[in-house]
């Protein structure tokens, strides 16, 4: 008689305990990618991460090195959702065993990628990841990129480009990679994004994406603000974009200015 | 909506995908094209009226490829996109599967 209660309860309990460890999760995962900023005395750096589903794939990270330089990482798991912020979460402890023990953004990548190579073929999946060290004494970044958007750099309020390319292969893509470093003198009173695919595919209801084009634009105009105020112009236009069309994909930016 | 139509000649086929490669293509891939494709020796792979490919897609491309190239079948992909081929060129794809795979 009251066994149908009985099982019309069991899934009600089940939805109600992974609700609750979804948002634990969430939790965790929001705690550990938006941490405590690092203060620079010459500069300022802001990183945000907006994800499309409840959590996310995309990553960012910053590690002060004890030169006093910055090392910065953005990176982009394949797929999205919980299986992609799994993963995101083993990124991040390559990442930062990385960081300690390597001299330069290549050797990052290629000690990421060894640590990281077995585990993502066995579950044929990829992460993404561009790293940059940030040398405030001559305002110069030195990056590695493995398959990753390339940043932009904004050095004045008509002038945008993307950094000199260098090429590497994502991290689980193929094992034993070395990654080739370039360096590029930023604009004193510029400011450079490191960014997920999220933005500039975002969609509106047509179906239409929001482009590169429209992003140049938010940034050009934003030549003169400070960080966080280019971070909010860059989420209003989305906004104004997509018109609450929901997100597909993790939205990721770091944004880095000296003065 | 992911789908494709195929033209077969004895032991050749080519596949014509259409629309965004992305998580929506996981069962037409993974239950309809890898099996399916095992029994023919050349593959190609049309990519013209693909537009958009997200990580997801290109997750599902290399199990597709390589999962073929393990038997070893000979796969190419043919009349990739603009759009597409940044992506591909980005991710370093052809280093991955082999310079030979895109015509």
């Amino acid at each position: 008689m009251c066994s149908r209660e009985f099982i019309n309860e069991q899934p009600r309990e089940i939805n109600k305990t992974l609700e609750r460890e979804i948002k634990l999760a969430r939790n965790i995962q929001m705690k550990l990618l938006n941490g405590k900023q690092p203060y620079l005395e010459n500069g300022e750096v802001l990183g945000v991460s907006i994800p499309a589903r409840v959590i996310g794939g995309d990553y960012y990270d910053f590690y002060v090195l004890p030169d006093g330089k910055l090392r910065i990482v953005i990176g982009d798991v394949m797929g999205k959702g919980i299986p992609a912020a799994m993963l995101m979460i083993l990124t991040r402890g390559a990442f930062r065993s990385a960081a300690e023990s390597t001299h330069g953004p290549g050797e990052t990548l290629t000690a990421m990628n060894n640590a990281m190579y077995n585990d993502l073929r066995t579950l044929g999946s990829f992460v993404t990841v561009f790293c940059a060290d940030w040398d405030p004494k001559n305002n110069t970044l030195t990056y590695a990129n493995a398959g990753h958007n390339i940043p932009l750099t904004v050095t004045s309020e008509e002038d945008i480009a993307e950094f000199p390319k260098t090429k590497g292969v994502m991290i689980g893509g193929l094992p034993d990679q070395e990654y080739s470093e370039e360096s590029l003198e930023l604009d004193d009173r510029g400011f450079v994004l490191f960014y997920t695919d999220g933005i500039v595919e975002a969609q509106n209801k047509d179906g239409e994406m929001y482009r590169m084009e429209r992003l140049c634009d938010v940034l050009l105009k934003s030549y003169q603000s400070n960080v966080k105020d280019i971070k909010e112009s860059i989420v209003q236009s989305l906004n104004i974009f997509t018109e609450g069309v929901p997100q597909r994909d993790d939205i990721t930016m770091v944004l880095l200015k000296s003065r | 909506m992911f789908k494709y139509s195929t033209i077969e000649k004895e032991k050749d086929i080519e596949v014509h995908l259409e629309g965004d490669l992305d998580i929506d293509g996981t069962e037409v891939v993974k239950e309809e094209l890898i099996p399916m494709l095992q029994e023919y020796e050349q593959i190609k792979i049309n990519f013209e009226k693909v537009l958009f490919v997200d990580s997801s897609g290109i997750g599902l491309l290399l199990e597709l490829v390589q999962s073929l190239q393990k038997k070893e079948k000979k796969v190419s992909i043919i009349n990739v996109t603009e759009n597409v081929a940044n992506v591909f060129e980005l991710l370093q794809l052809p280093e991955i599967l082999g310079e030979e795979v895109f015509l």
